[in-house]
């Protein structure tokens, strides 16, 4: 789908979109609009429901005289409301009312606001930049799909008088959508494609966008010490994987990078403690945090941020076989720390104490992050709408919560006490890696704070949002990319040079 | 419960049964083991003794000839707060419980007022089970320590705080023998009669019909039981007429089979314990109370009895509440939530709270969630998640804020009714059963609600409680009262 800006006039084809603020005003465009149309739109608003109220929508069949074939009304509620969020739920509401409804072009027309803090350039970049995410389809593997069930619209054109502007601050967006559609992608691939070394292989793509990509096979991962990483492997045929990519946006090359570590499990059956059969395909998908690494580096390349950033993803794939670690075995990590697989269907955060250990060890990172769809236990704790923070840092935990927040991936502060610690102490080895059923995912975070040393650190469990069930205002049902966004805010508001 | 003196430093020269001495890390020795070192006792009792490091949890008794001596780790000087002192205490007392030692004395070089918090960690320690469930009493449990004397430099001053201490200790003893009370014993029934004794102390004691006030969701909850459920009003008046009350709320289900919708077997007769948080808001009250508190202060209980018969409430039903809203009971077992929405309703609307605070072991989900180490906090006032949180942070009741939102009300959305109770296998059920009870609470009125299905019981032993009920909530709420009344 191709998205362009363009200065405002009457469309020829395809559809309109015109907004309307809260009590039925409609916007310059609007109006005109209605003059135009002997009161059309003002006669269609007071024949049904439509108020204007945020989320709002109301679809016409545009008369003779105008061009297009369709008008799209849609309800921004107060002009105060309408923010960046609010703008990008704008465009994602366009696409999904529009997108299979059959008009090839879509034209979105985005007037300045009275009373609204964001300038019409501003409005109409994040209104792009919603309609592209929600326009977002993961169908490749559909060989029979008939042309009226696919999408019918190719182009999406963004009608305003400082296009040029807004062209200018779409395209730093449109690099992260590139990221967030990568991560999508990697996320909704079945794991018979995406396995520890074609996983690898995606992310050595990256280069093409200058990021440097290195990898490290199973003996290399050996050499170094890690048992913890290796063992969780050892039951697939696969080899796993450690990636390392760089890029060095900075100006002083040698600045202390940031680091993100994602959990890279291509797919996870529990191994020998194997998982329940219903909802196992769903376990393609262990390997989010990983494939979040992976795109906001891709996004923070194509943007061209000055940072100097790394990200590591360990990639496994977790089967059971005459190979495979066993329950009760004990395993020596990288940093020389014992483990006692207590379950091995805990594996993530097996995978994460040596990407952690190695990361920190080789980089010294100025902050370190790793994200992980780590346990169940988060799901229950904070439902799909959060996901779980977990920080030795006040400051970062702040400015992760306030990214969050900004761009609509929010997160929930958890506690990370010692108390919690004793759950995991282990009869033979130093640590065992499941702490039980009670406060899960803050023994989870515990055992992966054994493998931070003083470096500023945070871990957020995105078990619960990292797949979603239903349709979002800028996310369609299925892989949500959490974190990308989040990340990329995070590098804009603290380590970017300005 | 534990007799303890206080004393003059000189008073306990004499050498006496057992001796309790302090010692800092890196083994250094406060001032009066210094003292008693003076023929190099401590220290050879101290040599190789390389697991005691002087922390918190560090107790060694060691038999001389002259008599025990206990060497007790202080933990480092800066640390040595209210807090620190009650755990160094209740460590002492579970280590010596059952030494043969009847009679303790500690000369422990602190202040008074922390004299008074080490010996009230004591008593808090010190509680276990009624002996009265047993024939004859188990050998295994015979604790030998009944006597402490505490050397101290202002007896009465030590006297004084410790008297205020002991009033909670009291208290939370109580209010953990209401919960280890089996289900046939301490029924609704059961519950009434023994908060008959808080009349003793001036609180006013009120039993309220739900049927007759109209509390429908409480009726529906208890109907299934032979024995009726109850709302029982605990009114404290220890400040000015006109001042509105703090209003605390607890979920009283004697025993929680989980109605028509009945619960696997396995554990089932820890359920007799899910009157916790009614019971920790009339220790409170007792607390409260026994110390002349000058505040005006409501204990709301609901108590009813969860059972299946042919009379029980059935998945399904849908009940018009107190507040007017209609509920669809989905699942009988999330039972609490409706008997707290009409406490807090009628709360609400008969006694003019200034605030509410509800406990209650709510749900399954919080303990997944923060397991046994923090209860849930959900609040939508700001300022109250503060004070709580500090107040659960001195007290060593530690809370942790979850979500008060919005974001889950799809969840809790009925097809027939306004609200269903519960979102059949759906997460996060803390938070949904939080925002359930939002419904039922007047705008503007500030109100928290403490999940503390975690924390009302301790699986292992801890310094303050040993495995067992933790009377969760007493110390907090008594805080946050004491933070109001200085406030």
């Amino acid at each position: 789908m191709k998205i362009s800006f363009a200065k405002a006039s009457q469309p020829a084809e395809g559809a309109l979109v015109i907004s309307v603020l809260e009590g039925r005003k409609p916007s310059p465009t609007a109006r005109q609009l209605d003059e135009k149309t002997d009161g059309l739109i003002t006669r269609a608003m007071a024949a049904s429901r439509f108020e204007g109220k945020k989320d709002q929508t109301l679809l016409l069949v545009a008369p003779n005289g105008l061009e297009v074939q369709r008008l799209l009304l849609v309800g921004l509620g107060k002009p105060e409301d309408v923010d960046v969020q609010a703008a990008e739920g704008w465009g994602g509401m366009v696409m999904a009312q529009l997108q299979a409804a059959g008009d090839e072009v879509v034209t979105i027309a985005v007037d300045a606001i009275e009373g609204c803090s964001l300038a019409a350039d501003h409005l109409a970049a994040h209104v792009a930049f919603g309609a592209r995410l929600r326009s977002y389809r993961f169908d490749k593997y559909r060989t029979k799909e008939k042309t009226e069930e696919k999408p019918s619209v190719g182009k999406v054109v963004i009608m305003l008088d400082e296009h040029s502007a807004a062209k200018r601050r779409f395209s730093v967006l449109d690099g992260i959508a590139e990221g967030v559609f990568m991560t999508r992608d990697l996320a909704s691939e079945p794991a018979n494609v995406i396995y520890p070394e074609s996983l690898a292989e995606r992310a050595k793509s990256l280069a093409d966008s200058g990021v440097d990509v290195e990898i490290l096979g199973e003996k290399q991962m050996r050499k170094l010490g890690m048992g913890a990483l290796l063992g969780v492997g050892q039951g697939s045929e696969r080899e796993s994987q450690l990636v390392v990519m760089r890029w060095m946006g900075a100006e002083d090359e040698n600045a202390a990078p940031v680091a993100f570590v994602g959990k890279g499990v291509t797919f996870d059956s529990g191994g020998i403690s194997i998982k329940p059969a219903a909802n196992m395909e769903d376990m393609k998908w262990d390997m989010g945090g990983a494939a979040v690494v992976i795109g906001v580096m891709k996004a923070l390349a194509l943007r061209n941020a000055k940072v100097n950033a790394v990200g590591v993803v360990g990639l496994v794939e977790n089967m059971p076989s005459g190979s495979a670690q066993r329950p009760g075995d004990v395993v020596t990590s990288m940093s020389g720390q014992t483990i006692e697989v207590i379950n091995t269907d805990a594996e993530g955060r097996l995978v994460l104490a040596d990407a952690l250990w190695y990361t920190q060890d080789r980089f010294k990172p100025q902050a370190m992050i790793d994200l992980a769809t780590l346990t169940g236990a988060i799901i229950i704790s904070l439902g799909d709408r959060y996901a779980g923070l977990f920080a030795n840092d006040e400051d970062l935990a702040a400015r992760l919560m306030a990214a969050g927040k900004e761009v609509g991936e929010l997160l929930w502060r958890m506690p990370l006490d010692d108390p919690y610690d004793k759950q995991i102490k282990s009869d033979i080895a130093d640590m065992k890696n499941t702490g039980g059923r009670e406060g899960g995912s803050i023994t989870a975070a515990m055992f992966l704070k054994r493998f931070v040393k003083d470096t500023k650190w945070a871990h957020l469990d995105i078990a619960g949002v990292t797949w979603a069930k239903k349709d979002g205002s800028v996310t369609p049902k299925g892989a949500t990319a959490f974190g990308v966004r989040l990340l990329d805010r995070l590098v804009a508001e603290t380590y970017e040079q300005k | 419960m534990l007799t303890i003196r206080f004393v003059p430093a000189a008073e306990s020269g004499k050498a006496p049964e057992a001796l309790a001495l302090g010692v800092a890390p890196g083994g250094q020795q406060l001032a009066s083991a210094r003292i008693a070192d003076a023929d190099g006792l401590v220290t050879r009792a101290l040599a190789g003794r390389h697991r005691f490091k002087g922390d918190e949890d560090d107790v060694l008794p060691v038999l001389t000839a002259s008599g025990w001596l206990v060497l007790v780790g202080m933990g480092p000087p800066e640390e040595r707060d209210a807090k620190r002192l009650r755990r160094i205490g209740g460590n002492l007392f579970a280590e010596l419980a059952d030494s043969g030692i009847v009679r303790l004395d500690l000369s422990l070089d602190v202040s008074s007022e922390d004299a008074a918090e080490l010996a009230y960690g004591m008593c808090l320690r010190a509680w276990r089970p009624p002996a009265r469930y047993r024939s004859k009493p188990d050998p295994d449990e015979a604790w030998s320590l009944v006597e402490v004397v505490v050397a101290t430099p202002d007896p009465a001053l030590a006297e004084a705080r410790f008297s205020q201490l002991a009033a909670v200790a009291v208290a939370s003893a109580w209010a953990r023998d209401l919960v280890v009370a089996p289900g046939n014993e301490l029924n609704p029934d059961g519950f009434c009669r023994q908060l008959d004794r808080l009349a003793d102390l001036g609180v006013r004691v009120e039993q309220v019909d739900p049927r007759q006030a109209g509390l429908t969701l409480l009726q529906a909850v208890g109907q299934g039981s032979s024995i009726p459920p109850r709302l029982v009003m605990l009114r404290w008046q220890g400040g000015e007429r006109e001042d509105g009350p703090l209003v605390f709320v607890g979920k009283g289900i004697t025993f929680d089979s989980g109605g028509i919708d009945i619960k696997p077997w396995e554990d089932m007769e820890e359920m007799k314990g899910d009157m916790a948080g009614a019971a920790a808001v009339a220790g409170t009250i007792h607390a409260l109370a026994a110390r002349h508190a000058p505040v005006n202060a409501v204990g709301v209980l609901v108590i009813a009895e969860n059972m299946p018969s042919g009379r029980a409430t059935r998945p399904g039903d849908v009940v018009k509440s107190y507040a007017g809203l209609s509920v669809e009971i989905v699942d009988t077992d999330a039972e609490g939530r409706l008997a707290l929405a009409d406490a807090l309703a009628f709360a609400a609307a008969t006694c003019r709270p200034a605030l509410m605070v509800d406990l209650a072991t709510l749900t399954g989900a919080v303990e997944v969630s923060l397991g046994r180490h923090r209860a849930g906090l959900f609040t939508a006032d700001d300022a109250l998640a503060e004070t709580l949180f500090l107040a659960g942070e001195a007290e060593d009741e530690p809370l942790w804020r979850l979500p008060l939102t919005d974001a889950y009300d799809e969840a809790l959305k009925s097809s027939i009714a306004d609200l269903r109770n519960c979102s059949w296998g759906h997460d996060p059920d803390a938070l949904h059963a939080a925002r359930f009870l939002q419904h039922f609470v007047p705008d503007g009125l500030p109100w928290a609600h403490l999940d503390i299905a975690g924390t009302s019981e301790a699986e292992e032993d801890g310094p303050l409680a040993a495995e067992g009920p933790t009377g969760f909530g007493i110390r907090l709420l008594v805080h946050l009262v004491e933070d109001r009344c200085q406030g």
